[in-house]
C-alpha cells in the first residue's frame, strides 16, 4: 500500500494523468489533491475552452472516436467528461492564463514511454496488449502516436485503414523493407492488394517479426496458403521447424518463387549435406542428409529438385515428397 | 466489372437523404447524409515485348475495361440500421488482384466488416523448372495458373462495452490448372494438373474488458479440402519424360495417367488471452493457444506405359496404386509476460514462450504392377509407414529498459532459447529415417533510443547470439544482428531518414563452415514545401549486400563443394507530385516517378518501373485520369526471360 501511495505521488510528476488512473484516482478533483504538495493546484478548464483557440483540432476531434471521452459515453477508464483534451494534455489552467506552449503537456516532447503510458491509461487491458512487451516496437520505444493520429476525424480516423495508407505508414520507418517490394518476385504489397498488417501485428506478438498467427497458433502464412497447412502424412521437417522463410524471402527476391537462392538445388543442398552417420559431437548435429548417389548434378535433369520432389511442403502419400 | 453495375446502380438509386443536425455529442459522423465517394472507370492497353510468360509471372496486368477503384460512404443520419457503410474496391475487371472491403457500423451496437480478395497466381518461368530447356523444350514443369480467393467476414457486437462478442468466418480457396510431374521409378513425365482446394474457418468468442483485467476467449474450427488431379488421356500420345537415356536397353514412356488426391481435413482450436493490471507497477500478459488439425487422404493412381521398378528390375506396362492416410497435429502454444516498474525510470520485462507440436500419421499403400516381365504375373507391393514429427520450442527473456536521461532510454536483456525436434519414419528404410536435433541459444540484447530534440530521433538495437545446437545447417547459430535507425526533420518542409541493418551468422562446425553476412543501408527524404500544397518530392535509396558461403556434398560422389551466394543490389524510388491550379477551383494533379532495382552477383537482375500519372478536372464532379507505366525486366543469365511492357490506362473519375 505504501508502494502504491509512493507511485501515486511519483508518477503524476512525470506521466500526469496516466498515472492518476493507475493509482485509482480517476477524478480530476483527486488529482488536484494528490499533486498538491509538489506543485500549485492544477486547474482544469474543460474542452470548450481549449476549442476556442484550437478550433480546427476541436472540430476534427468532435468526429473522432476519442470524442466519447468528452461525452463520458464509453466504458471503463477514468471519467473525463467535458475534459477530453486535458485527459491527455494535462490540466490547462496555467496554459490558458499564459498562452505559453511551455505550460501544457505536448506529447511530441514526451518520451515514448510517457506517451504510451498516457494511452494505456484507458487502453491498458485490451487484446492488443498481449505480446506488446515482446514487440520490436516496444523495445525500440515506438509510441502509440507514431501510428495513431489522436485528433483525426472520422470513425476510422485514429489509424490508416486503406491498404495504400497502411503500407505508406509502415514504409515511413521501414524504408528498407519496403525497398524489397520493388524486386520482381514478391507479395503484392506495393500494388496494395496486401498490407503489412496482413502478416505482421504492429501491436506485438510472441513470434519473431511480430508475425500474425492463423487459427490460433498456426503461422500467419496459412491464412492464404491453406494448402501448405497440413498436417501431412510425411512432413518436410524444415517447414515446421524453421518456417517458410527458411527457403523463401517473403518481402521480395530476385529469384523465382521468392527463393533465397538462384537455383533450387542450392536451396536444398545447403541443408541436405550431412552424411547419415552419428556425429561425435552431438550438440553439433544438424538435420538434412545427402540424397542418394543417382542425383547426378552434372545432368540438367537433377538440377531442380522440386521437379520430382514436387510436394516439397509435405506429402500426403509419399515419404520422399515425390507425389 | 461485376461490381461496377451494382455500384453505379446503388449510386444512382440512393436519393440524397435529408440532412439533419448531428446527434448531440456523438462521435459518429452524422452530419452528412447520403452517399459520398468516387468511382474510377477506365481502359488499359498493355503492350509487351519479350517473354510474355515472364511478364505474367511478374506483373500480369491485362488490357481491357476496368473498374480501377471506388470508395464511397453511405451515411444514415437517423442511425436506423447503420450509421455508415463504407465500401472500397480496387482493380476489378480481370485484374490479377481485385479487392473489396465493406465496413458497416452502428455506434455501440455492432461493427461488421467484410474483406474479399481475388489474387491471380501465375507462374511460368522456363528457367525455374525445365530440365530440358537446353534440349530446346520449353515446357515448364512447375507452372501454375490459379486464382486465390480470400474472404474474411467479421461481426462484432456491442463494441466499446465491457463484454464484446464476435463471430468470424474466413474462407480461402484456390482453383486453376498447371503442369506438374508424374514421377515414376526412373523417369518423370510432365502432365497437366487441376488444382482445387479450400479452407473454411469459423470462430467466435468474446472479449471481457474490465478496468483491471481483460480476457478474450475464442473457439474456432476449420474444414479443409484439397482435390488435385493429374491426368493424361489414353490415346493422347506417348510421353517420354525427362530421361533421354534407355534403361537396360528399353526407353521408358507414359501412355496414360489418372492420378487423384482427395484430402479432407478439419481442426478445432481454442484461444485465451489475458491482460491484467495487478498493481500500478505490475502488468501481466498471457495467452494460451491450442489447435489440433487432422487430415484424411484417399489417393488413386492408374497409369500405363513402359515403366521399370528399379529396385527389383521389373519392367511393367500398367500400374495401380491406392493409398489411404491419416494424420493429426496437436499444437500447444503458451506465453506469459510482465511489465514491472519498480522505479519511474526502470521497466523490467520478463517473458516466457513455449510452442509444442507433434505430428503423427500413418499411410497404407497398395501398388499393383501389371504386364510385368515376371512369369508369375502381376506384382503386388504393399507398404505401411508411420511418421512422427515432434518440435518443442521454448524461449525465456528478461529485458530492462532504463531512462537514464529524459531523452535517452537504454535497453539490455538476455534471451535463452532451447528446444528439441525429431522426425521418425517407421519402418526404417532408404534415407535416414530418424533425425533429431536440439536448439540451445544464448542471446544478449541491447538497445538505445535517443531523442535529443523533438525533430531528431535515433534508435539502435543489437543482438548477439551464441548457440550450441541448431536444427539446420543454415539456421541462426553464432550471430550478431544490429539495426540503427534515425530520423531528422531539418525544416518543416524537409525530413530525412536513414537506417542501417546488419546480420552476421556463422556456424564453424566441421563440415558446415557456414558464413553469412548481409547488410542494408537506406536513406530517404521528403521535401514538401508549404506542407506539400503545391508540390512535394520524395525518394529513397537502398543498398543491400548479401554474402553466403556454406559447404555441401555432391550427392553423386559425396564430394565437398561450396555454395556461394552473392547479391549486391541497389533500389531507388522517387516520386514528384504537383498540384497545378488551372482555375480557381480546379487543380491538375501530376505525378512522376517510379522505382529501379539493379543487382549483381549470383543472379544479376534489372527491374525498372517508371510511371507518370495525370488527373485533370473536367468539372466539379468529373475528372480525367490517365497513367503511363513501363516495366523492364532483365536477368543476365536468362536473357530469354526478359520483357519490356508499356502500359497506358485512361479513364474518368466521378466524384460525389
Amino acid at each position: 500500500m505504501n508502494r502504491l501511495l509512493a507511485f501515486a505521488i511519483l508518477i503524476p510528476l512525470t506521466a500526469g494523468t496516466a498515472a492518476l488512473a493507475q493509482s485509482g484516482g480517476a477524478q480530476p478533483a483527486k488529482t488536484k489533491k494528490a499533486a498538491a504538495p509538489a506543485a500549485a493546484p492544477v486547474a482544469y478548464v474543460g474542452s470548450e475552452v481549449c476549442g476556442t483557440c484550437h478550433e480546427d483540432v476541436a472540430k476534427d476531434f468532435a468526429r473522432n472516436p476519442h470524442h466519447d471521452v468528452e461525452t463520458g459515453d464509453k466504458h471503463g477508464g477514468p471519467n473525463w467528461t467535458g475534459k477530453a483534451c486535458e485527459s491527455c494534455h494535462g490540466p490547462g489552467g496555467k496554459h490558458v492564463e499564459s498562452l505559453s506552449a511551455a505550460d501544457i503537456r505536448n506529447p511530441l516532447k514526451l518520451t515514448a514511454a510517457q506517451v504510451t503510458s498516457t494511452c494505456l491509461t484507458c487502453h491498458l487491458n485490451r487484446p492488443t496488449q498481449v505480446g506488446r512487451i515482446e514487440s520490436a516496437h516496444a523495445h525500440n520505444s515506438v509510441a502509440c502516436t507514431s501510428c495513431h493520429s489522436v485528433h483525426a476525424h472520422g470513425p476510422n480516423g485514429l489509424v490508416a485503414r486503406k491498404p495504400a495508407e497502411v503500407n505508406a505508414l509502415c514504409a515511413g520507418c521501414h524504408t528498407d523493407v519496403m525497398a524489397r517490394f520493388q524486386l520482381p518476385f514478391k507479395h503484392k504489397v506495393t500494388e496494395n492488394a496486401m498490407t503489412c498488417v496482413d502478416c505482421h501485428n504492429p501491436h506485438g506478438g510472441v513470434k519473431p517479426g511480430q508475425m500474425q498467427m492463423a487459427s490460433a497458433n498456426e503461422p500467419g502464412c496459412m491464412k492464404c496458403h491453406g494448402d501448405k497447412r497440413g498436417p501431412f502424412t510425411f512432413e518436410h521437417a524444415a517447414v515446421r521447424e524453421e518456417g517458410c522463410n527458411g527457403c523463401h524471402e517473403p518481402h521480395g527476391s530476385s529469384n523465382a518463387k521468392m527463393l533465397v537462392r538462384q537455383e533450387v538445388r542450392l536451396v536444398c543442398l545447403e541443408c541436405h549435406a550431412n552424411l547419415p552417420q552419428p556425429q561425435p559431437n552431438a550438440t553439433a548435429r544438424v538435420t538434412g542428409v545427402v540424397p542418394p548417389a543417382f542425383h547426378d548434378l552434372t545432368s540438367a535433369r537433377y538440377r531442380n529438385c522440386t521437379v520430382c520432389h514436387q510436394k516439397i511442403h509435405g506429402s500426403h502419400v509419399d515419404r520422399n515428397l515425390l507425389r | 466489372m461485376r461490381l461496377l453495375l451494382p455500384a453505379l446502380a446503388l449510386a444512382c438509386a440512393l436519393p440524397a437523404l435529408p440532412q439533419e443536425l448531428p446527434a448531440a455529442a456523438s462521435s459518429v459522423p452524422s452530419g452528412e447524409a447520403g452517399i459520398s465517394g468516387f468511382v474510377d472507370l477506365g481502359y488499359r492497353w498493355v503492350g509487351t515485348g519479350g517473354s510474355f510468360n515472364t511478364y505474367r509471372s511478374v506483373v500480369d496486368l491485362g488490357s481491357g475495361p476496368k473498374l480501377l477503384g471506388t470508395e464511397f460512404t453511405i451515411s444514415d443520419p437517423k442511425h436506423r440500421l447503420f450509421d455508415s457503410v463504407t465500401v472500397r474496391a480496387y482493380n476489378w475487371g480481370d485484374d490479377p488482384y481485385a479487392t473489396l472491403h465493406v465496413d458497416v457500423r452502428r455506434h455501440k451496437l455492432y461493427d461488421f466488416s467484410a474483406d474479399y480478395r481475388n489474387i491471380a497466381y501465375y507462374s511460368n518461368l522456363p528457367s525455374f523448372a525445365d530440365p530440358r530447356l537446353s534440349g530446346g523444350v520449353t515446357l515448364n514443369e512447375q507452372s501454375l495458373d490459379t486464382r486465390q480467393r480470400m474472404g474474411s467476414y467479421q461481426l462484432t457486437l456491442l463494441p466499446e462495452s465491457w463484454l464484446v462478442p464476435y463471430l468470424v468466418y474466413d474462407r480461402n480457396s484456390s482453383t486453376g490448372n498447371g503442369v506438374a510431374t508424374f514421377v515414376s521409378n526412373d523417369d518423370e513425365f510432365p502432365v497437366g494438373s487441376i488444382v482445387t482446394n479450400s479452407t473454411n474457418n469459423y470462430r467466435g468468442g468474446a472479449r471481457i474488458e474490465q478496468r483491471r483485467f481483460h480476457v478474450t476467449l475464442e473457439q474456432g474450427g476449420t474444414t479443409f479440402r484439397d482435390d488435385q488431379q493429374l491426368g493424361m488421356a489414353a490415346g493422347s500420345g506417348t510421353n517420354y519424360g525427362n530421361s533421354f537415356s534407355a534403361v537396360l536397353g528399353q526407353k521408358l514412356d507414359l501412355t496414360s495417367l489418372s492420378q487423384a488426391y482427395r484430402v479432407r481435413g478439419d481442426s478445432i482450436y481454442t484461444k485465451a488471452l489475458l491482460t491484467a493490471n495487478i498493481a500500478s507497477w505490475f502488468d501481466l500478459y498471457g495467452q494460451f493457444l491450442f489447435s489440433q488439425p487432422r487430415s484424411t487422404v484417399n489417393y488413386q493412381q492408374f497409369d500405363s506405359g513402359n515403366q521399370i521398378l528399379l529396385s527389383q528390375l521389373i519392367f511393367y506396362t500398367g500400374e495401380q496404386s491406392i493409398a489411404s492416410a491419416v494424420s493429426k497435429l496437436p499444437h500447444t502454444t503458451g506465453s506469459l509476460g510482465a511489465e514491472l516498474r519498480p522505479f519511474r525510470q526502470l521497466r523490467l520485462l520478463p517473458s516466457w514462450f513455449t510452442d509444442r507440436m507433434h505430428t503423427s500419421s500413418s499411410d497404407v499403400n497398395a501398388q499393383t504392377l501389371t504386364g510385368t516381365s515376371l512369369a508369375s504375373g502381376p506384382a503386388t507391393i504393399n507398404s505401411l509407414l508411420s511418421n512422427k514429427l515432434v518440435n518443442n520450442y521454448n524461449q525465456a527473456e528478461l529485458s530492462a529498459m532504463l531512462e537514464v536521461m529524459p531523452k535517452v532510454t537504454l535497453r539490455a536483456g538476455y534471451r535463452y532459447v532451447w528446444g528439441n525436434a525429431s522426425d521418425v519414419i517407421l519402418p526404417v528404410a532408404e534415407l535416414a529415417a530418424v533425425e533429431t536435433g536440439t536448439v540451445r541459444r544464448n542471446v544478449a540484447l541491447a538497445g538505445i533510443a535517443y531523442r535529443p530534440l523533438t525533430k531528431v530521433s535515433l534508435n539502435a538495437d543489437f543482438e548477439d547470439g551464441v548457440s550450441t545446437g541448431s536444427y539446420f545447417r543454415t539456421s541462426l547459430y553464432n550471430y550478431q544482428k544490429g539495426r540503427v535507425r534515425g530520423r531528422y526533420q531539418v525544416t518543416p518542409s524537409l525530413s530525412l531518414a536513414a537506417s542501417v541493418s546488419v546480420l552476421n551468422n556463422n556456424n564453424p562446425n566441421a563440415g558446415l563452415h557456414y558464413d553469412y553476412l548481409s547488410h542494408q543501408e537506406t536513406a530517404s527524404f521528403l521535401f514538401a514545401p508549404a506542407g506539400g500544397k503545391r508540390w512535394d518530392f520524395q525518394g529513397s535509396y537502398t543498398r543491400s549486400t548479401l554474402r553466403s558461403e556454406i559447404s555441401y556434398l555432391d550427392p553423386a560422389y559425396e564430394r565437398p563443394g561450396i555454395s556461394f551466394y552473392r547479391d549486391n543490389s541497389h533500389v531507388a524510388t522517387g516520386y514528384f507530385d504537383a498540384n497545378l491550379p488551372v482555375q480557381k477551383t480546379r487543380i491538375v494533379k501530376l505525378s512522376l516517378g517510379g522505382s529501379l532495382y539493379m543487382s549483381s552477383g549470383s543472379n544479376p537482375t534489372h527491374f525498372y518501373q517508371p510511371l507518370a500519372r495525370l488527373s485533370m478536372p473536367v468539372n466539379k464532379t468529373l475528372a480525367w485520369v490517365s497513367e503511363w507505366r513501363y516495366y523492364g525486366f532483365e536477368e543476365n543469365f536468362y536473357g530469354y526471360q526478359a520483357f519490356r511492357t508499356q502500359m497506358v490506362t485512361t479513364g474518368m473519375r466521378l466524384t460525389k
